[in-house]
C-alpha cells in the first residue's frame, strides 16, 4: 500500500462522477420519454450514489495536488495554472452535482410519500444533471490536461507559469476568506457553531426514527416518521456546506488525515444506509405499534453507530490526527 | 476568588482532563460532551419542530418515551461540563460567555419542562388542539438551544486551547 497513494486514488474516483452522471441522465431521459416511474426512481437513486461518491473524489483532488506539487511547489512540467482551473471548474461541477443529489434524494423521498415526483423537481433534477455533466465534463478534460502535455493547446502552454499556486483561483480565494486571512476572522467560530447546530438538527432524525425502529418509542408509525426526514436532510446540508467552508479554508489539516478520511468513509456509508429507509417496503409497513422487523432494526442500529461515527472521527481530527 | 478557581485547576481531575496524554482525558471528555448535547437537543428540538408543524400526523405523546435519552445526555453533559470548566476555571469562570451559556441551559431545561407538562402529558394531545402557549414554548426551547450551543462554543475561543 506504501506506493499507492491518494494521488492514485484521486485517479482511480475521478472517472466516476462523469461516466456515473452521464449514466444516470441516460436513465432519466429514458425515463421521460417511456413516462416510468420505477425508472424514474433508478435515476434519482443513481444521481444520489454518485453524488456521494464524488465527495470523496472531490477532496482526494487536493491530496493529489499535494503529491505533485509538494509544499505548493510545482515541477518544471506541471503548470500550477492548470490545477487552479481544474480545481475551480471541479468545484463549480462539485457544488452542482451535489445540488442534484439534493434534489435527487428529495425527489426520492416524494415518491414514497405520493407515488409521485413533484412536477417542478422532477425538471429541477434535470436542469441540474445537465449542468453537472456540462461543468464536469471541462473539469475533467482541466484535470487531464495537468499530467498530459500533449493535450494542451497553444495558448494553454504559453500562460505565465506562476510562482505560488496558493495565489489565484476561487477555490483558494473563498478558503482565504473562511480562514481569515482576509480580516474576516469570526467566519471560521461562526461557521464551527452552525455546525454543532446542524449536528443537532441532523441528530432528531437519527435518534428518533431509529430509537422507535429498534422499539424504544412504539406509538409512532413509519409512515409518520418518514414525515421527519427532510429534517435530518436541512442537518447534513447545514453541516455540508459549513464543512466544506473548514475544507477550503484549511485543506491541509484535512487531506491528508486519516481520521478525516474514516469520517468522508463514513458518511458515504451513511448516505447508502438513508436509502434503506426510503427504498424498502417492510420498514414503510411498521405501523404505530408494530415491532419493526429484524432488518430494519439492524439498519436503523448501523445508522445510529454510523452518524455517532461520523461525529467521533470528525471531534477526533485535532486529537488523534493533524488539525488544530 | 482567583485562588479558589487555581485550586479547582490543581486538583487531580482537573489536572488528568488537562495534561494527560491519554486519549481518555481531554480529547474523550469532549466528545462526550458533544455527544451528549446531540442526544439532549437533538430530542428536543424534534418535539419542537413536531409542535411547530413538522411531520404533523408524528403522535406526540409517545415522545415522552425518549426523554430517558434526552435526560441520559443531559448528565453526560453536566458531568463532562463540569470536568471541561474545572480544568480551565481561571479563564471559563471568568468569563461572560459562561455564564450567559448558563442562563440558556437553565431557561432551556424551564421550558422543556413546561413543553412535556402542558403539551406532551396533555392527554387530548393527539386528538384535540395543542395547548395554546404550545408554539411558543417550542419556539422558545430552539432560541435557547440555539444560544447554549452557539456560547458553548465560542467557550472554545476565550482562552488558548488546550495544548494537545
Amino acid at each position: 500500500m506504501e506506493s499507492l497513494n491518494l494521488a492514485h486514488a484521486h485517479l482511480l474516483l475521478n472517472h466516476l462522477p462523469t461516466i456515473g452522471f452521464t449514466i444516470a441522465l441516460c436513465v432519466y431521459l429514458a425515463a421521460l420519454f417511456v413516462k416510468s416511474d420505477s425508472l424514474r426512481k433508478v435515476g434519482v437513486v443513481l444521481f444520489f450514489l454518485v453524488a456521494l461518491m464524488a465527495i470523496p473524489t472531490y477532496m482526494t483532488g487536493a491530496a493529489a495536488e499535494r503529491a505533485l506539487c509538494p509544499e505548493m511547489k510545482c515541477p518544471p512540467e506541471i503548470n500550477p495554472q492548470l490545477i487552479r482551473t481544474h480545481e475551480d471548474l471541479a468545484l463549480l461541477a462539485f457544488f452542482f452535482m451535489e445540488l442534484t443529489g439534493f434534489f435527487s434524494w428529495l425527489a426520492l423521498w416524494q415518491l414514497r410519500k405520493s407515488s409521485q415526483i413533484a412536477g417542478w423537481n422532477w425538471s429541477v433534477v434535470l436542469v441540474l444533471s445537465v449542468v453537472s455533466v456540462g461543468v464536469m465534463a471541462l473539469a475533467a478534460s482541466e484535470g487531464s490536461e495537468i499530467r498530459h502535455p500533449e493535450l494542451r493547446s497553444a495558448a494553454e502552454e504559453s500562460l505565465p507559469a506562476i510562482e505560488n499556486s496558493e495565489s489565484t483561483g476561487y477555490a483558494k480565494s473563498i478558503g482565504a476568506v473562511v480562514a481569515g486571512n482576509t480580516g474576516v476572522a469570526w467566519l471560521w467560530p461562526a461557521a464551527e457553531a452552525v455546525h454543532f447546530v446542524g449536528l443537532c438538527i441532523l441528530f432528531i432524525v437519527v435518534l428518533i426514527v431509529d430509537l422507535r425502529l429498534i422499539g424504544m418509542a412504539k406509538g409512532l408509525s413509519y409512515k409518520a416518521l418518514y414525515q421527519l426526514l427532510p429534517l435530518g436532510m436541512l442537518g447534513f446540508v447545514l453541516n455540508f456546506i459549513t464543512g466544506m467552508l473548514f475544507f477550503l479554508g484549511a485543506p491541509g489539516q484535512y487531506v491528508n488525515n486519516v481520521e478525516f478520511h474514516r469520517k468522508v468513509l463514513m458518511i458515504v456509508l451513511a448516505g447508502i444506509n438513508v436509502l434503506y429507509f426510503m427504498l424498502v417496503d417492510e420498514t414503510w409497513a411498521v405501523g404505530p405499534d408494530d415491532e419493526a422487523p429484524l432488518r430494519t432494526k439492524v439498519a436503523a442500529a448501523s445508522a445510529i453507530v454510523l452518524w455517532i461515527g461520523v461525529l467521533y472521527y470528525g471531534h477526533m481530527l485535532p486529537f488523534l490526527g493533524n488539525a488544530f | 476568588m482567583i485562588e479558589f478557581l487555581q485550586w479547582l485547576e490543581s486538583t487531580s481531575l482537573s489536572t488528568w482532563v488537562r495534561e494527560s496524554p491519554s486519549i481518555f482525558a481531554f480529547p474523550t471528555v469532549l466528545l462526550l460532551h458533544t455527544v451528549g448535547m446531540a442526544l439532549c437537543v437533538g430530542i428536543s428540538a424534534g418535539v419542537n419542530f413536531r409542535i411547530l408543524g413538522f411531520a404533523p400526523s408524528l403522535r406526540l405523546s409517545p415522545m415522552v418515551r425518549l426523554f430517558p435519552i434526552l435526560w441520559l445526555g443531559f448528565w453526560m453533559n453536566a458531568i463532562t461540563g463540569t470536568m471541561l470548566v474545572m480544568q480551565d476555571a481561571t479563564n471559563k469562570l471568568t468569563n461572560l460567555d459562561f455564564y450567559t451559556k448558563m442562563v440558556f441551559i437553565v431557561l432551556a431545561l424551564v421550558v422543556l419542562a413546561r413543553i412535556k407538562k402542558r403539551v406532551l402529558l396533555d392527554p387530548k394531545v393527539d386528538s384535540g388542539p395543542l395547548n395554546p402557549s404550545a408554539r411558543t414554548l417550542a419556539l422558545l426551547s430552539l432560541l435557547f438551544w440555539l444560544g447554549a450551543i452557539t456560547c458553548g462554543r465560542l467557550l472554545a475561543y476565550v482562552a488558548p486551547l488546550v495544548e494537545v
